[in-house]
């Protein structure tokens, strides 16, 4: 029962799709099988709308949600209205969404589910501040495509990322791009004095501001605009960017690549703790990698564990 | 009028709106839905109720924010209510809405009738706030759950069990319909209890007073809350002013620049809304008397972005303005340096003939500033000003009758003070003691 371990060690899980299809919801409900809810007390919710019968965008069939008795979920009330097991209401939030109200719930006995949870990461942190009356151990929050904010440390403790052929068809292609966002969730905490200064992506700058500096503190997303013109002021003495966390980064492989190679560095003031990584071989175009070299190549790359949950079926 | 109206009005009343703990969206929601009270018995009656709350913050914190801690739990369900009285069939959303609100109502010993509600809700006596159909509505429910759950994919069973479900739900939304009415109003009492205690607290925080209702306005002590946190926040302290207003007697008020005058001009209007609303006034003492509409002149931002010269926006906010006194109604009209973006002749023709055309009206109470030295019946006030033997460096900023309609002619002294170029500023009173001369 790969990694499900290191997951009880935490209060706040989110499980990250690097792509539509890239088996994010088959790793959530892996894990769902696999708690020993007996002694332990989970709230699963997605962020925005998730956990539909077909995906929306390729048409391609999805396995629900199936949350086990006594687990809490949180999703909308148009979903709520829809589809679930008997469940017991424990609250009716205050935000409503464009599939209204978001409702917690207890589920009182087996079944599926279709999780449309906080519709932003703010309201996320919100709901799940709102849940400590109820006893909750465990929160897995299933972060949606392009939704990497629910990965971010300032939302949850953990996360795992899942990652597969819907990502890139191409096993080279795939490890090179899924071993990139791993180096970004392990960017190295900031540990030095208070950064004499501080930029935003989207302020008027130009390379004379960052020319000199040791160390610049970067408000919001570090786009490629940013890191260019650190780049350009780069000198021997090196220049380190300061952002929030990993999920602030919105910067091309390429240009992080050199950045680095001359000598930059890009540090966060929030780590997140990666658990593991999961593979999906298959993508929606019926494109079918080798799932065993596909694990292996990645695993070498990243120097993780990384699981075919579907294939292997691990056991419970 | 409404409070939403209002709240972005010039005067600055937003400060204290957003300065207010309300513990819940919907008390948020009902106050700015307020309607404006007009009626003195009906003020009155507020302000009794909001010293209840201002004396129990005192006496006992601990038991406000223990209610206000419970508040943080309601919730706007005035659509769920609707439906219910209205004769709908509800779902669990609702009943655990209805149930969720009927057991915080308890919890503050408010509505009537809500162990009644709580007991068709929860008909174990669990005594908590979640809800599900229980079993225990009927045998016939537990039965097919049962053998639901032996059988999930017999489609009859499912078919059997929903239809149980669903005749429950009528017959629950029926057994509850006597009492919507009540729910309604214990709803709208909580949010009610919300905002009270919020104002309760404000008064304390603020330092805001209840006044009394009389035929003429007497202000002792004013301040205007937020200009006095800008100020604070400056290390300087705001001097209390007061002003004295009445309908059928027009009043200018005169003085220096800097001298505060607009800003006694929305401490009025802002201490005008917040009594007809029912807050706290920022003031030592104050006698209020209500008007059937509040109307302040003054030059804002907004001019700009609908394309409006000041000039213009300004003379169509009065032109509006003198349409409503015409009507005959109470009106309080604030009117903040009329003309002055025009030249001092025509300006100051405007003005004498603006306080020509309201003249007569006993049900208007006009309060105007202005820099122009305008004769009229009224009474006049001045702002005390520079004061004398400082050098131009301290500002005496209260008010007080005169019987001179003269402008002061302080604008040079201030200027110096304000380190203006000198040249220029002794050139201007060269030319302005030849003009005399």
């Amino acid at each position: 029962m790969p990694f499900v371990g290191e997951i009880l060690k935490h209060r706040s899980v989110s499980i990250v799709g690097l792509a539509k299809n890239a088996g994010k919801t088959e790793c959530l409900n892996y894990i769902i099988k696999r708690l020993p809810l007996d002694y332990f007390s989970v709230a699963v919710t997605s962020i925005g709308i998730d956990g539909e019968t077909t995906d929306q965008v390729t048409g391609t069939a999805k396995p629900e949600i199936t949350v086990r008795e006594g687990m809490f979920f949180a999703t909308s009330e148009k979903h709520f209205r829809q589809k679930r097991p008997l469940s017991e209401l424990y609250d009716v939030g205050e935000e409503d969404t464009a599939l209204g109200r978001i409702v917690t719930a207890k589920a009182l006995q087996e079944g599926k589910v279709l999780l449309s949870g906080p519709s932003s990461a703010v309201a996320l942190k919100r709901w799940m501040r709102s849940l400590k009356d109820f006893g909750i151990d465990l929160i897995l929050v299933d972060g949606a495509l392009s939704r990497l904010s629910t990965a971010s440390p300032a939302v949850s403790e953990a996360m795992v990322l899942s990652t597969g052929a819907a990502y890139s068809a191409n096993i080279r292609e795939l490890v090179g791009k899924t071993a990139f966002v791993v180096e970004l969730i392990r960017l190295p905490l900031y540990v030095g004095g208070e950064p004499s200064v501080r930029v935003s992506s989207f302020s008027s700058l130009d390379a004379a501001t960052l020319k000199g500096r040791r160390v610049v503190e970067v408000e919001g997303a570090l786009t490629d605009r940013l890191l260019q013109l650190a780049k350009n002021a780069l000198d021997e003495d090196g220049l380190e960017l300061v952002v929030g966390d990993f999920t602030k980064v919105f910067c091309s492989q390429e240009l992080y690549r050199a950045f680095v190679r001359r000598g930059g560095q890009i540090s966060v003031r929030m780590k997140s703790e990666l658990l593991a990584v999961c593979v999906n071989p298959k993508a929606p175009n019926g494109i079918v990698l080798d799932s065993d070299l596909l694990c292996r190549e990645l695993s070498e790359k990243i120097g993780l564990p990384v699981y075919d949950i579907v294939k292997n079926d691990y056991e419970i | 009028m409404k409070f939403r109206e209002i709240v972005d009005s010039p005067c600055g009343i937003r400060y204290l709106f957003d300065g207010l703990e309300l513990q819940s969206g919907y008390a948020r929601k009902v106050l700015l839905d307020r309607e404006m009270m007009t009626d003195a018995s009906q003020i009155d009656a507020a302000y009794a109720r909001l010293r209840t709350y201002a004396d129990l913050v005192l006496a006992d914190r601990r038991r406000v924010e223990d209610m206000r801690f419970r508040l943080q739990g309601l919730r706007d369900i005035s659509g769920t209510l609707a439906s219910l009285a209205d004769g709908a069939t509800l779902d669990e959303i609702e009943f655990f809405e209805i149930k969720h609100m009927a057991i915080l109502a308890e919890s503050l010993a408010m509505g009537e009738q809500m162990d009644a509600v709580i007991g068709i809700l929860d008909p174990d006596g669990l005594k908590i706030g979640t809800f599900y159909l229980y079993d225990s509505y009927s045998v016939e429910l537990r039965r097919l759950r049962d053998a639901v759950e032996q059988d999930p994919d017999d489609s009859q069973l499912q078919e059997d069990l929903a239809n149980e479900e669903d005749r429950l739900k009528k017959a629950i939304s029926d057994m509850l319909r006597p009492y919507a009415a009540s729910l309604r109003k214990t709803l709208r009492d909580m949010a009610e209890l919300d905002i009270s205690l919020a104002m309760a607290v404000q008064m304390q925080v603020e330092g805001l007073t209840i006044p009394s209702s009389g035929c003429e306005t007497d202000i002792i002590g004013m301040f205007h809350p937020g200009v006095r946190a800008a100020l604070k926040a400056k290390g300087r302290d705001f001097q209390r002013v007061d002003f004295s207003f009445r309908r059928g007697v027009p009043a200018t008020v005169i003085g220096a620049n800097m001298g505060g005058k607009t800003v006694a001009l929305k401490t009025l209007c802002m201490i005008q809304y917040l009594w007809q609303f029912g807050f706290g006034l920022p003031v030592a003492s104050a006698v209020m008397t209500p008007f059937d509409d509040i109307r302040f002149c003054i030059g804002d931002e907004q001019d700009e972005k609908t394309g409006l010269s000041s000039f213009a926006a300004e003379m169509q906010r009065i032109d509006q303005a003198i349409a409503v006194v015409e009507t005959g109604i109470r009106v309080l009209l604030l009117v903040d340096e009329p003309a002055r973006t025009t030249n001092p002749v025509e300006g100051t023709a405007l003005v004498a003939a603006l306080l020509e055309r309201l003249s007569g009206k006993p049900e208007l109470a006009l309060v105007m500033t202005t820099h122009y030295t305008v004769e009229h019946a009224g009474v006049c006030w001045r702002v005390l000003g520079l004061v004398p033997g400082t050098k131009g460096r301290t500002m005496d900023y209260r008010l007080v009758q005169t019987t001179s309609h003269e402008v002061p002619h302080e604008a040079l002294n201030i200027a110096r003070e304000l380190g203006i170029d000198a040249r220029w500023i002794d050139l201007a009173d060269t030319i302005m003691k030849q003009q005399y001369e």
